[in-house]
């Protein structure tokens, strides 16, 4: 039997787009579980995929009955919905009639296969755990396993290496010999999903990004097969095990009924917001137009920004925007380093987007001084971890060492446990004594003289991208007209210790780190005169007494770091004071908030508790995350200025008026919006079934390889969010799993004309995987819904409800 | 918890390793006393860090209920030295150690894992309670000083069969080779529990020996046996560290090896030395699980080989290794002279100084004046620190005179310091990477039970 290359390599491709891809731990990105079945309607989509995994596809019955009893799902719209659907219930009997999801997995048939697999993908998507890493894994994943195969007990007649095929092809042609082509991609569909966390994290190297990691050791979904196709062989397994149940058996209305009432759950949280925003309780008069404001900050999209915008701007003189947190610079980071050491390179936006520039950090000139103590700091520190690292791991050194240590270990341990409040001030301490490399580098924006010739990415940006940059970010915010003295970019980032999921705490536009160097570009680039100079050109009047300044957010303490030079700062010193007092001022409204919703105690000082939850190393629960996000409103803020969205609303500032060709919201829609879809289906399915597309409680949890979580002993990778970051406890989501519900400030024909240039976009929606409505500024913001299919429809209690987003059932 | 880790500090500071008793159940020696400051500081220690980490967590009642039972049945149990009584506690305390295995009542591969934990400690039990019966059987005492007072009336070969039993019901509890399985499958508790277990519950195996020194090491071949556990364990636990890519189970592995090190030295006759060992190993390893978060960074891929060093840096990390272990020698007053049980104890000190030196030596980001500094200070206050802990836990354990025996060396000491030579030097070098069997072998060797392993997740359940 012989097999084509391409062939196989389509079928494997086709049957792996049903496993979302993983990023590791390190730059966690919010995904969809489900991106490979967007294509199809969202009710066919959890049916298919919950066959696959046996993952429930809508939320559990008590879920929907908590939000009932909470008054979130509105008695009306549910019954208009169930009548709609053919059901004939009444809403409380609909709730009773929820069907239980039946908790008693079968043993699977290729438990033993699993659990090989797991054994030496685990040891092979090692990131540096291990001493001794698996051997050979430059080879890729099969060669290396073909060697050490022949010692593995685990597999039946393989005395040498020889046994083995020599080849992945080898391999294939030896396990599918005789089998039709037409069954190939069913047979790797189901062993690929058997194991969706590692093949999830071997699809993330084949995007291309994993980098020094990828050359150590490659592996493909090919390589993984063919290991995987050729045990199942020696075992005597089938390849294809007939445990999989049988689906579409059930009764198809109650099939239906956990769809419909998550429908209604969604209709009265959009109806309700559509309400606010169309009738705010006091529009303000002013709409920024008669003052200047006393500075203008903009933060990122990110819902959790909304509780701090709306608390600043409840202080004084101030406007905020909105805007994805990688601020439109495509970049990788590299971090300062001292010495002549290479800093961190990690890449600095969002998933869908690839990094076209490298931003180094280098010491600022007058900052030599600060440069050198914090080097000669980190010298010790990078030699203390040094130490420990391989004291702990040395055969004989080990034993001497716990005794030497073990005292202190004893101390730090007490110290950490039972004064967490000390820890963050004597970190807080330590920093101010030492400050860290933003307050003395600055960021390489510029092109250098002599590129290096052996990176790929270059560093720094060259005059007519800066260019472009600056002007996208206005445009797609739709600001144009007025500026403030002080302008602030404000990233974003998390402060948790002894966390490994951090990282999904980070911009999401960032990959999963903090947002403070993309927003040090754009600062940078703003404040050259020759970027002021052509964006005048261009309609954009900055004026002269304009300072931009970049700043973060963290978003577990609400404080705002400002990256200015305190000693000569740029703007006025007064106006720098009063800002950085109105923050904090806004930091303890926002925290006061925010604490409500995760503790139901009541603190005197939530800012003083949030702190603490920054530094306390057995707190599982820092912040909430994004979870409730549920909302994206792309608009000017004026239209949720004096509301209060709860932390639940991506917010994308954007002006119908200075966009008449669309692109700038073709732009955000593609961009994103697409991003914030992944990030709610990630918390949506994370929170409807924590065990198969979330990863448990962290409670359990143990680091594989520093790439990711498995649950206890090891086994399969988790993927998705753990419980604590979506559940009040164990049984009570915090999260609503709601889809996202798009509302766009711009006109009905602008929003067609793009929805029919991008079919992907107009997909998401046709399929009901995010909800859109628009409220049509030429026709005085008259509110319309889209429907399946392309029409539009007014959007109004009393009109005439949104049809149902299922199949023709 | 707190206050009954400052009722034991006060207790050791009153008692100041004096016995007291309340006949014929209870005694409180210096080893009570050691081990209930340390037992119930770590307790304290995990019952805190759970008032946040578990929090919200299912039936977190009876969490807090088992395992302040647990501490409880620890205490009491180095606290007695009537034999029925320390039976039902040492049984009761693996049957809790199981429960809080199996915590997540509703995920099975949990419930697989506290089974077979509960299997382990029952056949401990068993061993215990067989040996026990010889004893009781043959002396008619039911009291381990009584038993020891009249261990010339055992027959030979019951005595034998006592004490292997008893070092069986020890290396299970303290998962030595080869019973180190059912710690490294008790992943599946909650972290704090885990670290309750690998710096408390593990080292009930010592607080056996210690119990019993005074039968166990009253043969020779028993303490050569005991010795040989240690050593082979040791090494063992910390081959399998190596090659584990899981956090936890690295950490599992590395506790098996401590336990072996511990065990070690109570079969080199510093019993003293085994309990200080066990109770720094205790805040180290709790520590570290704790932290066990901590771990996802961004590390490059390893490079081939570590640079050799040249003639000079080895000759002057070997210096100060020996000065090092010098210093070590005069606070714990060995004996390096007297080529005994010490002297292998400094041997392993030595080799940890000499590691250490040769790990900064390697550093050329460091400036060679901050390297020359740095050493000694890091260095002198971790001797310090060991020394206060060794010399407290000796003058509280002075009473315990079975524990403190002279070992002259054996053949077999110098083959197992041998061999922990060459392993060093190997793993120094690199040896190790091209044999690919030994690392399948030591892959296999610490896999879990295998129905403890989730590979299909839908199985996970939160509590």
């Amino acid at each position: 039997m012989s097999i084509e290359i391409s062939v196989l390599r389509g079928r494997i491709e086709n049957a792996a787009e049903a496993v979302g891809p993983l990023w590791p731990l390190r730059t966690f990105n919010s995904a969809n579980p489900l991106s490979g079945f967007e294509s199809l309607p969202f009710h066919e989509a959890v049916q298919r995929a919950g066959h696959l995994f046996r993952g429930r596809g809508y939320p559990a019955p008590d879920v929907f009955r908590r939000a009932w009893e909470r008054g979130d799902i509105d008695p009306e719209i549910l019954q208009r919905q169930l009548r709609d659907a053919g059901h004939d219930l009444d809403p409380a009997a609909a709730l009773d009639a929820l069907p239980r999801h039946d908790s008693s997995p079968a043993e699977a048939e290729d438990e033993r296969l699993n659990r090989i697999m797991s054994k030496w993908l685990a040891a092979f998507f090692d990131h540096g755990q291990a001493a001794w890493p698996m051997p050979n894994r430059s080879d890729g994943f099969f060669a290396s396993w073909r060697i050490l195969a022949p010692f593995d007990r685990g597999i039946p007649g393989i005395r040498q290496t020889s046994d083995l095929p020599s080849t992945k092809l080898d391999a294939f042609i030896e396990t599918l010999d005789g089998v039709p082509e037409e069954e190939w991609e069913t047979i790797f569909t189901h062993h690929l999903a058997a194991l969706p966390g590692w093949v999830g994290l071997i699809r993330w190297q084949g995007r291309g990004t994993a980098g020094e990691w990828e050359k150590a050791k490659p592996i493909t979904l090919g390589g993984y097969l063919a290991v995987r196709l050729t045990v199942a062989r020696l075992l005597g397994e089938p390849l294809l095990p007939k445990d999989a149940p049988a689906n579409g058996e059930a009764n198809p209305d109650t099939q239906t009924l956990p769809a419909v009432v998550l429908a209604a759950w969604e209709e009265t949280y959009r109806h309700r917001l559509i309400d606010d925003l169309t009738e705010p309780p006091s529009r303000p008069s002013v709409d920024g137009t008669d003052t200047r404001p006393d500075a203008q900050l903009v933060f990122c999209i990110d819902v959790r920004s909304e509780i701090l915008r709306r608390h600043l701007e409840g202080l004084g003189p101030y406007e905020t925007h909105g805007y994805a947190g990688f601020f439109g610079i495509p970049m990788e980071h590299e971090s300062y380093a001292p010495g002549a050491g290479v800093g961190e390179r990690v890449k600095a936006c969002p998933p869908i987007v690839d990094p076209r520039h490298r931003i180094a950090e280098r010491v600022a000139p007058g900052c030599e001084h600060e440069a050198e103590a914090y080097n000669d700091w980190a010298g010790i520190e990078g030699t203390r971890r040094t130490l420990l690292k391989t004291l702990k791991k040395d055969v004989a050194a080990a034993f001497g060492f716990v005794e030497g240590s073990g005292g202190f270990y004893g101390i730090a341990m007490a110290l950490r446990t039972l004064l967490p409040h000390r820890v963050f001030d004597g970190l807080k301490s330590l920093r101010e004594h030492l400050p860290g490399p933003s307050s003395f580098t600055e960021v390489t924006v510029d092109r250098p003289d002599t590129p290096d010739p052996d990176d790929a990415l270059p560093l720094g940006l060259s005059p007519e991208v800066k260019i472009v940059y600056a002007e996208a970010a206005f445009r797609l915010m739709g600001w144009t007209d007025e500026f403030a003295p002080i302008v602030v970019f404000t990233g974003h980032g998390s402060q948790t210790p002894n966390n490994p999921f951090k990282s999904s705490l980070d911009c999401g536009a960032c990959a999963g780190n903090p947002g403070g160097p993309n927003a040090r570009v754009l600062a940078a680039i703003c404040n050259e005169p020759a970027v002021r100079d052509a964006l005048r050109s261009r309609g954009i009047h900055i004026p002269e007494d304009t300072v931009f300044l970049a700043g973060q957010h963290n978003t577990t303490t609400d404080e705002v770091t400002l990256f200015v030079d305190d000693e000569d700062p740029p703007v006025d010193p007064g106006a720098l004071e009063r800002l950085r007092d109105d923050l904090a001022a806004a930091r303890n409204g926002a925290t006061a908030e925010r604490v409500s919703s995760m503790d139901d105690r009541m603190w005197a000082d939530a800012t003083r508790e949030t702190e603490r939850r920054a530094a306390d190393w057995s707190e599982t629960r820092p912040e909430w995350g994004l979870a409730g996000n549920a909302a994206f409103i792309v608009g000017p803020r004026r239209l949720t200025r004096n509301l209060d969205l709860r932390g639940r609303s991506f917010l994308h500032s954007y002006d119908w008026r200075v966009d008449d060709s669309g692109t700038a919201l073709e732009t955000i829609l593609t961009g994103p919006l697409v991003v914030g879809e992944w990030i709610n289906m990630q918390y949506y399915f994370s929170t409807v079934d924590n065990a198969v597309y979330g990863s448990g409680s962290k409670v359990t949890h143990n680091v594989s390889g520093k790439v990711g979580v498995v649950q206890g002993n090891g086994g399969d990778l988790m993927t998705g969010l753990p419980l604590q970051s979506l559940y009040m406890d164990d049984e009570v989501p915090f999260h609503d799993p709601l889809r996202l519900f798009a509302v766009l400030h711009a006109p009905v024909e602008r929003v067609e004309m793009i929805l029919n240039r991008q079919d992907t976009l107009k997909r998401l929606f046709d399929h009901g995987w995010v909800a859109l409505a628009i409220m049509d500024p030429e026709e005085n913001d008259r509110v319309m819904r889209y429907q399946p299919g392309g029409s539009w429809a007014p959007m109004s209690v009393d009109e005439q409800p949104a049809a149902a987003v299922l199949p023709d059932a | 918890m707190w206050t009954g880790f400052g009722l034991s500090l006060v207790l050791a500071f009153v008692l100041q390793g004096a016995e007291w008793t309340v006949e014929p159940f209870i005694l409180v020696d210096g080893l009570t006393q050691v081990m209930a400051v340390v037992v119930t500081f770590v307790s304290g220690i995990v019952h805190s860090f759970s008032r946040r980490y578990m929090a919200g967590a299912r039936r977190l009642r009876g969490f807090y209920v088992q395992l302040f039972a647990l501490t409880l049945v620890v205490l009491f149990l180095t606290a007695t030295e009537h034999v029925f009584v320390f039976l039902v506690l040492w049984m009761v305390m693996g049957l809790l150690l199981a429960r809080l295995i199996g915590h997540v009542r509703g995920w099975p591969e949990a419930q697989a894992a506290a089974r077979y934990a509960r299997g382990t400690f029952l056949a401990g039990s068993g061993a215990l309670a067989v040996s026990m019966f010889l004893l009781v059987q043959n002396t008619g005492a039911v009291r381990v000083s009584q038993i020891v007072a009249g261990i010339e009336s055992v027959p030979r070969w019951v005595l034998a069969v006592s004490i292997v039993l008893i070092v069986v019901a020890a290396m299970l509890q303290s998962a030595l080779v080869p019973f180190h399985r059912w710690l490294l499958s008790s992943m599946t508790a909650p972290t704090p529990v885990s670290a309750f277990m690998h710096a408390g519950i593990v080292n009930a195996g010592g607080v056996l020996l210690a119990r019993f020194a005074g039968v166990v090491f009253e043969t020779h071949a028993a303490i050569l046996l005991v010795f040989f556990v240690g050593a082979v364990t040791a090494l063992a636990g910390q081959a399998w560290a190596l090659v584990q890519a899981n956090v936890k189970r690295q950490l599992g592995c590395s506790t098996t090896a401590q336990m072996g090190f511990m065990v070690m030295q109570f079969g080199l006759g510093f019993g003293a030395a085994g309990i200080a060992h066990l109770i720094l190993h205790g805040f180290y390893k709790a520590y570290l699980f704790l932290n066990s978060g901590s771990v996802v960074e961004t590390v490059a891929p390893p490079s081939m080989r570590p640079e050799p060093t040249g003639w000079v840096s080895t000759l002057a990390s070997l210096a100060t290794a020996v000065a090092g272990g010098a210093v070590f020698a005069w606070i714990t007053g060995k004996s390096v002279l007297a080529l005994d049980g010490g002297s292998l104890l400094v041997f392993f000190v030595v080799l940890a100084v000499l590691h250490a030196t040769r790990t900064l030596l390697r550093r050329s980001g460091l400036p060679a004046a901050t390297r020359a500094w740095v050493l000694p200070v890091v260095l002198l206050p971790a001797l310090a620190m060991y020394g206060a802990v060794y010399n407290a836990v000796a003058w509280l354990l002075a009473d315990l005179g079975a524990l403190a025996f002279p070992s002259a060396l054996t053949p077999l000491h110098w083959v197992i310091a041998a061999i922990f030579a060459i392993v060093y030097v190997g793993i120094d070098r690199g040896w190790h990477h091209s044999s690919t069997r030994l690392y399948v072998l030591l892959m296999n060797t610490s896999r879990p039970v295998s129905s403890t392993l989730l590979t299909r997740r839908d199985r996970y359940h939160v509590h």
